[in-house]
């Protein structure tokens, strides 16, 4: 099926695709501005966010603050709050004025002697920016008269406890950057390379298809000797080449973001991380999307075919595009996934692409995605020739 | 050499039902003349030439392009035919000389041919200043000059034009109908379709009147003139297909 005919259209497709502004933007330069711009963009707003945060004055109502010694001066202590002497709990934090408000009940250190349950309350809103801010500065207080509460039930039992020692949880992520940056690939590159297949091909197979009929250029190149068939392999391996070059550019994009521009910028160092496929991934990665993208292609191409004109056309490739989109977030989160998810198109491939990223290749998995995946990607072929090959639906208006 | 026997299509529209758009029409256009299709917006030209460039499969009848039968040999038909369509729009964003490769290309010419052919078009076609223009930038005089060279790029043994001067200006349709006779001249089998009776009443050799999918009249133009007995073809056509009309009323 694949001629020098199909070469021909294959050149003229590709040679159109370069020479519209849009498909290189999308493709080349795109994935090189959008990536660093999107890191930058969220890094800015997230310091920017934590300056705001951190500037904020923050009234916290307390009830019952004679109950726990040093309570109020500890909260008087947090750097912008400003603690409020309250005889009972508010009925909305908003008419008393108020960020938060803390509700100690009376008696609470006695009957935490006798053994007693005792509750303290935080009233915040998870929804409210400065509630919710308020909630975080309180939370070192609240440690505090958990300790003072525990000396308090262990002198009650005869303890000679006076000053508790601070017992803290640090947290301390070990990871190296190159361990960070693998976590991160296997979780995003399976799904960004086939959105990045599916957004790369879907303007060009309309275009490719869809755009002969509305260009009134279909009768012309029906009319020459080349077959329905090596017109749709030719149309179809260009939507191919330029859906695997704008996955490769995303890619390319994104390393370029983690690797070089993340750390350019005050503010994003922290965000950098050691970004590195080896070749040999590298070349799975490109060798088991292949199958993927040729579905996506052909599909999108078969849609093209069918669609009357370029609005329906594209209406039609954006419920495909965000089917795959779908499929592809699928993959988030799923560790030991099924056997049975490896025949869904595109997610399987996401599925055997983190399986590579990790180490973790199972055989059948990858002889099911890879099977499932070709064989869809044949079928699609074929029903992409018969509907250009049908007068029907060439020619319906 | 066309020779069209029995030819119909018949269209399936899901809320009108079956439409016939060509009724049985048989006909035979010979190398070395200029066939002239004629027939009022809506009579079936374009359908029949469109079957005959195999665009269309027919739903009866069949016929044979330079020997080759349409439904049994499409791609055969294919390879010996130049198609052109009023209109037929060019690829805007390529150039001239890759638009006359690319279609070469398609019509299975190798490379080095490809290069030998547009040498020998250039002058004879004036393509000198469009080769590296791209069609989208060029005047709509260059795009018919273009489009023409198109369709003779592979050197086709039957030429099919579809009402080729539509949205012409004068000199433009003057060039169309100077290359139809050129090509006559050469020997090829040349189908016109129009339904612009001054230009069928220049170039053509033989007519066939097409009314409603059907064949009203067919053969050399001064025999249907004198049948006739009128010397003005817009008369005859016109006689033919009211009387026609009336007769089906």
């Amino acid at each position: 099926m694949v001629t020098a005919k199909t070469f021909a259209v294959y050149r003229k497709e590709i040679t159109d695709a370069l020479r519209d502004g849009r498909s290189v933007f999308a493709i080349f330069v795109f994935p090189f501005i959008l990536y660093p711009a999107m890191i930058g963009f969220m890094s800015w707003i997230q310091t920017k966010n934590a300056e705001e945060a951190r500037a904020l004055t923050l009234r916290v109502g307390i009830v019952g603050e004679a109950q726990i010694p040093g309570l109020a001066d500890s909260v008087r202590a947090i750097s912008g709050v400003e603690a409020v002497h309250l005889d009972a709990p508010p009925r909305r934090l908003e008419d008393a004025g108020l960020d938060a408000a803390l509700v100690v009940p009376a008696g609470i250190v006695d009957a935490v002697g006798r053994g007693e349950k005792a509750k303290v309350v935080l009233f915040y809103k998870e929804a409210d920016n400065r509630s919710s801010q308020a909630s975080e500065r309180l939370k070192p207080v609240l440690d505090q008269v958990r300790r003072s509460l525990t000396v308090a039930w262990a002198r009650s039992l005869g303890a000679r406890a006076e000053s508790p020692p601070e017992f803290r949880v640090e947290e301390r992520n070990i990871s190296s950057k190159h361990e960070m940056g693998r976590f991160f690939a296997a979780l995003l590159i399976p799904y960004l390379l086939v959105f990045l297949v599916a957004a790369g091909s879907m303007h060009m197979a309309v275009d490719t298809t869809t755009g002969e009929k509305e260009r009134s250029t279909l009768e012309t190149l029906l009319a020459t000797a080349a077959t329905r068939g090596e017109l749709v392999m030719g149309k179809t391996m260009a939507v191919l080449t330029a859906s695997l070059t704008g996955a490769m550019t995303g890619i390319a994009g994104l390393w370029l973001t983690f690797n070089v521009v993340a750390k350019l910028f005050p503010g994003t160092e922290r965000q950098s991380m050691q970004f590195v496929i080896g070749p040999d991934k590298a070349l799975l990665l490109l060798l088991t999307m292949i199958p993927a993208a040729v579905f996506i292609s052909a599909t999108l191409v078969a849609i093209g075919c069918f669609a009357r004109g370029m609005r329906e056309g594209q209406a039609y490739a954006s419920y495909f595009y965000m089917a795959t989109i779908f499929l592809g977030l699928g993959s988030f989160g799923q560790q030991n996934p099924a056997q049975s998810r490896f025949f869904i198109p595109v997610l399987n491939t996401a599925l055997l692409q983190r399986e590579i990223l990790t180490d973790t290749v199972n055989t059948m998995h990858a002889l099911t995605a890879i099977g499932t995946s070709c064989g869809l990607a044949a079928l699609m072929l074929v029903i992409a020739v018969r509907l250009f090959s049908n007068e029907s639906v060439l020619f319906r208006t | 050499m066309i020779q069209v026997s029995e030819l119909s299509k018949t269209f399936h529209d899901r809320k009108k039902g079956d439409i016939p758009a060509v009724r049985g029409i048989s006909f035979t256009c010979r190398p070395g003349q200029v066939f002239g299709l004629l027939g009022r917006n809506g009579a079936g030209k374009t359908t029949t030439l469109r079957m005959l460039a195999t665009i269309l499969v027919p739903t009866g009848g069949t016929a044979k392009v330079a020997g080759f039968d349409i439904i049994e040999k499409p791609a055969e038909v294919r390879r010996r035919i130049g198609y052109l369509s009023g209109d037929t729009k060019l690829y805007d964003r390529l150039t001239g000389r890759e638009l006359l490769a690319y279609f070469g290309a398609l019509a299975g010419m190798p490379r080095a041919a490809v290069a030998k052919r547009m040498t020998e078009l250039t002058p004879q076609f004036d393509l000198a200043d469009l080769l590296d223009k791209r069609v989208g930038r060029m005047s709509t005089g260059m795009k018919q000059r273009l489009s023409i060279t198109r369709v003779v790029f592979h050197d086709p043994e039957v030429l099919i034009f579809d009402e080729p001067t539509a949205g012409l200006d004068v000199i433009g349709a003057r060039h169309v109908l100077r290359l139809i006779q050129e090509l006559k001249g050469k020997g090829r089998t040349v189908i016109f379709s129009t339904h612009i009776m001054t230009e069928a009443e220049r170039i053509c050799d033989e007519i066939a009147i097409i009314e409603q999918g059907r064949l009203l009249a067919e053969g050399p133009l001064e025999t249907i003139r004198g049948r006739a007995a009128s010397r003005s073809l817009e008369d005859v056509f016109v006689g033919v297909v009211t009387g026609a009309s009336n007769g089906d009323r």
